[in-house]
């Protein structure tokens, strides 16, 4: 299978005093295959997404992006990428930021005319016709998804993508996430949501504090008997300091 | 160029979406519209009809309506100034600083575009817009010159090329540093610029006009200002004015009065081609500065 992404000890920090906000990754994405990167707030999963899709450059390290450098525009041509907290120009409508982004895309007009409706359509928006500044976050997220998706992309790259969306926005990005898997799209999700994570990826890497702790294939990571949220939860507290959870108030009777 | 078209295409939509530029638009129809309708009632209403008697040596009534179309102009070249930088204002806090600072331009950037296309395309869509804008007004006040039987075209013309390249290079200031900073502060830092650019233009009028004697110390320092700071362009309109108003009180004025020469030379003259080699400079200047910000801008 073709590499479809690959990232060599991959590292940047946003401040020269800030800690590593990612240190030292690396990993590789073929296609038809669904990698999820996963790991606690703040350990550098959305640094990553962001330096694979060009949006910042790292301060050491190598991504080739299909081949090229993601800065270059060309190779994002394939990529398709629904951004955690997704937001567009608030003074457009959906099918307008779709026909900006399939503008973008260098879609023809025959290819808009049949992708656009389609596309609103699978993200449930066909019927909407309110800018983006009156859009709730979970209508924002399907339209996020929606234009990732519109360009037929190699790779897919979902941060967070049902963060936001109702239990059958979900059950949706399931199914798109495993049709795509089946045309050779490849699949980079990141994801609190480990039970959906062990359901859809075929490898995970597990970050905290920008280092990967564990990457390797489902059945490498997650032991038999185990599921990936124990092996999750195990391997990231072992790797921060305790916290004691509660604050003491809590528990005081009233 | 696809993508910079395609940017400039959906940014366009958006400017002619926002309110404010709406509110600005109607205030400056309204203003000019309102300004020669109310010049027109004056002149009809309290203009004397006659010849003014035996001895009289004032203005004509069609030189009191040339005085008046003279005053109109000279108030519309104040309005369409001031409307033009408040176009510049609006467009310029608002046509880049929202899709970098929200999550839009996460979504664009990842997008096969380059970012120089996507800065071709915002400085395009926000030119058109205020060209289109302001063009409408100064349409609007010809059509009102219609009211004083026309005249003054070139003059006008020019006037309104010199303000929508001053409001050009101004809102390409705005959208620069707003693409570095807070937009309010852009603003506010752009303002306190074109302030001082003021300055210092009118006092290189004054030292051109002979105003400073010859102090050669005064004279090196305010050319050498004069041209580090980015002036605004002038065109042959104010002196135009002036020289016309000038000569419809010829016949009244004393034997000894100064010429009509000397009292120009004190208003801003035309720009040379210097000048406006000068302008094309600082624009390209600024463009370069916003691309620069837009290229390392990590989203």
């Amino acid at each position: 299978m073709s590499t479809v992404v690959s990232v060599q000890n991959l590292r940047k920090r946003y401040r020269r005093r800030d800690p590593w906000a990612v240190d030292d990754v690396t990993f590789e994405l073929d296609a038809g295959q669904a990698f999820g990167l996963l790991g606690p707030n703040g350990a550098g999963k959305t640094s990553v997404v962001k330096m694979i899709a060009g949006l910042i450059r790292p301060d050491s390290g190598t991504i080739s992006l299909f081949g090229s450098n993601p800065g270059n525009p060309a190779a994002r041509a394939e990529l398709g990428l629904a951004p955690e907290d997704p937001d567009f120009p608030k003074f457009l409508r959906a099918p307008e930021v779709l026909d900006y982004f399939a503008s973008l895309l260098g879609l023809d007009d025959e290819e808009r005319k049949r992708r656009i409706p389609e596309t609103l359509e699978f993200a449930g928006l066909e019927t909407e016709h309110r800018q983006i500044r009156q859009f709730s976050k979970g209508m924002k997220q399907r339209l996020g998804i929606a234009q990732a998706i519109l360009g037929r992309p190699k790779l897919l790259i979902l941060d967070e993508p049902t963060a936001d969306l109702d239990p059958i926005g979900r059950r949706d990005v399931r199914a798109l996430i495993e049709r795509l898997k089946q045309s050779g799209v490849a699949i980079l999700l990141n994801s609190h949501l480990l039970s959906e994570v062990e359901r859809v990826c075929d490898n995970v890497a597990i970050l905290a504090r920008g280092r990967v702790l564990k990457e390797g294939t489902m059945s490498e990571v997650v032991p038999e008997g185990s599921n990936l949220e124990e092996v999750f939860v195990q391997l990231v507290e072992a790797n921060q300091p305790q916290r004691d959870h509660m604050p003491s108030f809590i528990s005081e009777r009233q | 160029m696809n993508g910079a078209l395609a940017v400039s295409r959906y940014t366009l939509v958006e400017i002619s979406r926002r309110r404010l530029l709406l509110v600005f638009f109607v205030i400056g129809a309204v203003g000019i519209g309102g300004l020669g309708i109310v010049l027109k009632a004056f002149t009809s209403a309290f203009v004397p009809g006659g010849s003014g008697g035996p001895g009289y040596q004032g203005p004509t009534p069609a030189q009191w309506e040339k005085l008046t179309e003279l005053q109109f102009v000279t108030n519309l070249i104040g309005a369409l100034g001031v409307f033009a930088l408040l176009i510049a204002f609006a467009i310029g806090m608002t046509a880049i600083y929202h899709d970098l600072e929200s999550g839009a331009a996460v979504a664009i950037f990842s997008k096969p575009v380059s970012r120089f296309a996507f800065t071709v395309g915002k400085v395009l869509a926000a030119a058109v817009a205020m060209i289109a804008i302001v063009g409408l007004l100064s349409l609007e006040a010809r059509l009102v010159m219609f009211l004083f039987g026309g005249g003054l075209e070139a003059a006008l013309w020019f006037e309104t090329l010199a303000g929508v390249a001053n409001a050009a290079a101004l809102m390409l200031l705005v959208l620069a540093l707003s693409a570095w900073m807070n937009n309010i502060v852009a603003a506010v830092v752009a303002f306190i610029y074109n302030g001082v650019a003021g300055v210092v233009t009118a006092l290189h009028q004054q030292l051109v006009s002979g105003s400073f004697g010859d102090n050669q110390v005064l004279h090196t320092g305010l050319n050498i200002a004069y041209w580090l700071v980015p002036h605004p362009l002038v065109s042959s309109a104010p002196r135009e004015i002036v020289r016309q108003e000038f000569e419809i009180f010829a016949a009244s004025q004393p034997p000894d009065a100064p010429p009509v020469d000397q009292i120009v030379s004190s208003i801003p003259g035309p720009s040379s081609a210097t000048d406006i080699l000068w302008w094309v400079f600082v624009v390209c200047v600024l463009f370069a500065i916003l691309y620069f910000a837009v290229r390392r801008r990590q989203v």
